[in-house]
């Protein structure tokens, strides 16, 4: 870690050398740091923290936590207090420097995701113009730093959680990605804040067949990216204790948390920010922002706008990833791999080429109107609603012929020398 | 100035690398090769190639060193104790390698002409000026830098189009080779056949 | 200009990492530390461990990281295709197809061989 502090630095200095940068620009940085990236962001995630356990409480029939403060509301500051309070373990046999350095190369590959994000007009940290590829490789880090959490610890059960974990995360990052091309398609550049401008002229890029598609798949290979429920196998504390984090206590374990919770926040932003519209709150038009004047006025109400309807949209896609863990069951390994390999990357794969056709169709002849994307929808629609047929129909098919082993049941008909011993589907 | 500048990352990067080479421990050596990428993504930003830098990160760093470190987890110098490996033993022709290795690489840089209109690089010793910035008239090799990806993008699709489907063809072929090789081994271990998933047992056969 | 955004860049790097290594300082100050060989060890279910931890895993991780590794390269090469194809049109648009179809034969491979089983 300590090279990627020195390498950082000499970076920064020799760059400071090259660059002159004017006031503004440099208080402009010293608030996202210190203020948006050490204060709210970090705020965000514990009140995050806070609204599951209510939402799963209220999921369970409970009331969730209500003694500390008013609504439990200071439950998150009790839980940092607790964290940093308990004592720091490390096994005896763990690499040390490497069980120190893998936690915070986590929390660090989760920061860094957020710097590229539009939350409103001129309200992103920088504006890289690759900024979906920088977004995608900082979030990239974060399994070679969960490897090493499991690999130091020395424990089995830590090293055998964070294999399964970077399989896991591995296989979903090809899907996830694949995803966001169609917006780098429509939009003609990685910028975030060019792909918002797009939204404003073109509507959101999820009121299209392709894109509808592209968003779904987004959010679910990002719940896997997160490690949340159903795909929390590497957490799976009835096979694994605690998975990569097994031997991680008090503020160590902390981070882990945090940077769980922070990556939820992210992938919701990016999954705004890139087919939601960002804060755009109607679809096909180009409300609040065509508003935009000359005054520094106009500028705080609108961008009050976006960011309040930004942050609601997250929220629900937050909300929603909550409410799927209160739902669903944890996935069995097998099919956690297939569904990533089998379904989501060729859906994926057939989706940028759809994107392609829609670009064809409705963009590339000028500007949007009603009819052309109507037409639009009705040459992709049936084209993906055929595509997700026949991945499943595929995979349908293609399970019963060959189950996973002879022991296990597998999805499809039972017939006789096929799929379970005995087990028919009645009886699960 | 902007020459130190690249020097001292450079360094930084050397010394990740000798660390890399000196480690005895696998997986260590393996989070050095890690750092000296990140200094290779750091130079590429330098460079102005931002580009460049994210998709080093991404694949160097997210994908490459996670194909290492199962690669490691393969084999049977996990610990570093494994007395067979004598680094000793390779230290001769490991460093006479190295040395015809660096002097045929300095020899051709040296040596190198630059093309007909511009001076060789090998004798340059600032970095050429790049026209940053949207003023003005558009030029090649602004937009090229303002907005790499898409430029590339251009390029690959007209000049470069026969290698472009030719490395599509490279990676088919690497996946098809892999999973043979791959396979035939795995018929080797008849005790990983049939056995659970969820058992962790089964799952870290214990070849030690 | 392009490269001033790095700065940045690298000033939230330090500020991540500084979020990270700050608060496990402060649990050093503040943190009870009482060592005992007993929370040495490493929980394994309460069970002391047995055998060698580092051990070597199963070919099937490293199969489905190559197979990562050649669909990350496969990525690198469609975004620059996904930026630039306002520019190309159809041709390109047929290029990628049948960029798309060569891979997609390998994962078909994958598949029909039975390494993406998870067994």
């Amino acid at each position: 870690m300590n090279v990627f502090e020195g390498a950082a630095c000499a970076f920064l200095w020799a760059q400071s050398q090259a660059v002159e940068l004017d006031f503004w620009t440099k208080a402009r940085w010293a608030l996202w740091l210190l203020v948006g990236f050490f204060g709210i962001f970090p705020g965000i995630v514990a009140y995050m923290v806070w609204l599951e356990r209510k939402v799963a409480a209220r999921f369970q029939d409970r009331i969730g936590p209500n003694r500390v403060g008013p609504f439990g509301l200071l439950q998150p500051i009790a839980d940092a207090i607790k964290l940093i309070t308990k004592e720091d373990l490390v096994p005896g046999g763990a690499d040390g420097a490497v069980h120190l350095a893998a936690p915070v190369l986590v929390i660090t590959s989760a920061f860094l995701v957020m710097a590229v994000i539009p939350f409103a007009v001129g309200l992103a940290p920088v504006n890289l113009p690759s900024g979906l590829v920088y977004l995608i490789a900082a979030s990239s880090l974060s399994p070679l730093g969960i490897f090493l959490a499991g690999w130091s610890s020395r424990n089995k059960y830590s090293l055998i959680g964070a294999m399964r974990a970077v399989a896991q995360l591995v296989s979903y990052e090809v899907p996830q990605v694949l995803a966001t091309i169609p917006v780098v398609l429509w939009a003609g550049s990685f910028s975030l804040v060019s792909i918002f401008d797009r939204q404003v002229n073109q509507g959101w890029f999820v009121a299209s067949p392709p894109g509808l598609l592209g968003f779904v798949i987004l959010f679910i290979a990002s719940i896997a990216e997160v490690n949340r429920a159903p795909f929390d196998l590497p957490e799976a504390e009835s096979e694994l204790i605690a998975g990569y984090h097994t031997e991680y206590s008090g503020m160590r374990f902390g981070l882990f948390f945090l940077a769980e919770y922070l990556s939820v926040f992210a992938v919701s932003c990016l999954a705004t920010a890139i087919f939601l519209g960002g804060g755009m709150p109607i679809p096909f038009l180009a409300f609040p922002v065509n508003l935009l004047g000359e005054s520094a006025w106009s500028y705080v109400i609108v961008d009050a706008m976006l960011l309040a309807v930004f942050l609601v949209k997250v929220l629900a896609i937050v909300f929603v990833v909550l409410w799927v863990r209160a739902t669903l069951p944890r996935m069995r390994v097998d099919r956690l791999m297939n569904f990533s390999w089998k379904y989501l990357v060729p859906l994926a794969l057939v989706n940028v080429l759809v994107a392609a056709v829609w670009y064809e169709l409705v963009i590339r002849p000028g500007a949007f109107d009603a009819g052309r994307w109507m037409m639009g929808t009705a040459v992709t629609g049936p084209i993906v609603a055929a595509a997700c047929w026949g991945v499943f129909a595929i995979n349908r098919a293609h399970g019963a012929r060959a189950p996973v082993s002879e022991q296990w049941p597998s999805v499809g008909r039972i017939g006789p020398g096929v799929g379970g011993r005995g087990v028919s589907r009645r009886g699960l | 100035m902007l020459r130190n500048l690249f020097l001292v990352i450079s360094t930084l990067g050397l010394a990740c690398a000798l660390a890399t080479v000196l480690s005895r421990n696998l997986v260590r050596a393996g989070l050095w090769l890690v750092a000296f990428f990140f200094c290779v993504a750091c130079l590429f930003v330098l460079l102005e190639a931002e580009f460049l830098a994210a998709l080093q990160v991404l694949v160097y760093i997210g994908a490459v060193s996670i194909l290492l470190m199962f690669g490691i987890m393969l084999t049977r110098g996990v610990q570093g104790t494994d007395p067979t490996s004598n680094p000793s033993a390779r230290l001769a022709p490991g460093l006479v390698a190295g040395g015809v290795l660096f002097l045929l690489l300095s020899y051709g840089i040296s040596r190198e002409r630059g093309l007909r209109t511009q001076r060789s690089w090998a004798t340059t010793g600032e970095r050429p000026a790049i026209e940053p910035g949207t003023e003005g008239p558009s030029t090649p090799r602004r937009d090229a830098i303002n907005n790499m990806g898409k430029a590339l993008g251009v390029e690959l699709m007209s000049r470069y189009v026969i290698a472009f489907e030719l490395a599509g063809l490279l990676l088919t072929a690497a996946l098809v080779g892999a999973i043979a090789v791959a396979h035939r081994e795995e018929a080797f271990e008849p005790s990983s056949k049939g056995a659970p998933a969820s058992s962790p047992a089964a799952e870290s056969a214990s070849v030690a | 200009m392009i490269i001033s955004n790095y700065i940045f860049i690298g000033l939230l790097l330090l500020v991540a990492m500084t979020f990270g290594l700050a608060p496990i300082a402060l649990a050093h100050v503040v943190a009870p530390r009482k060592r005992s060989r007993v929370k040495e060890v490493a929980y394994e279910c309460g069970v002391l461990t047995h055998g060698e931890t580092w051990v070597r895993f199963r070919i099937q991780y490293y199969i489905y990281a190559l197979l990562f590794v050649v669909f990350d390269i496969e990525v690198v090469f469609l975004f620059p295709w996904a930026a630039s194809y306002a520019d190309l049109g159809i041709f390109a648009l047929v290029e990628m197809t049948i960029f798309l179809a060569i891979l997609l034969v390998g994962l078909i491979y994958a598949w029909a061989k039975g390494v993406l089983r998870w067994v």
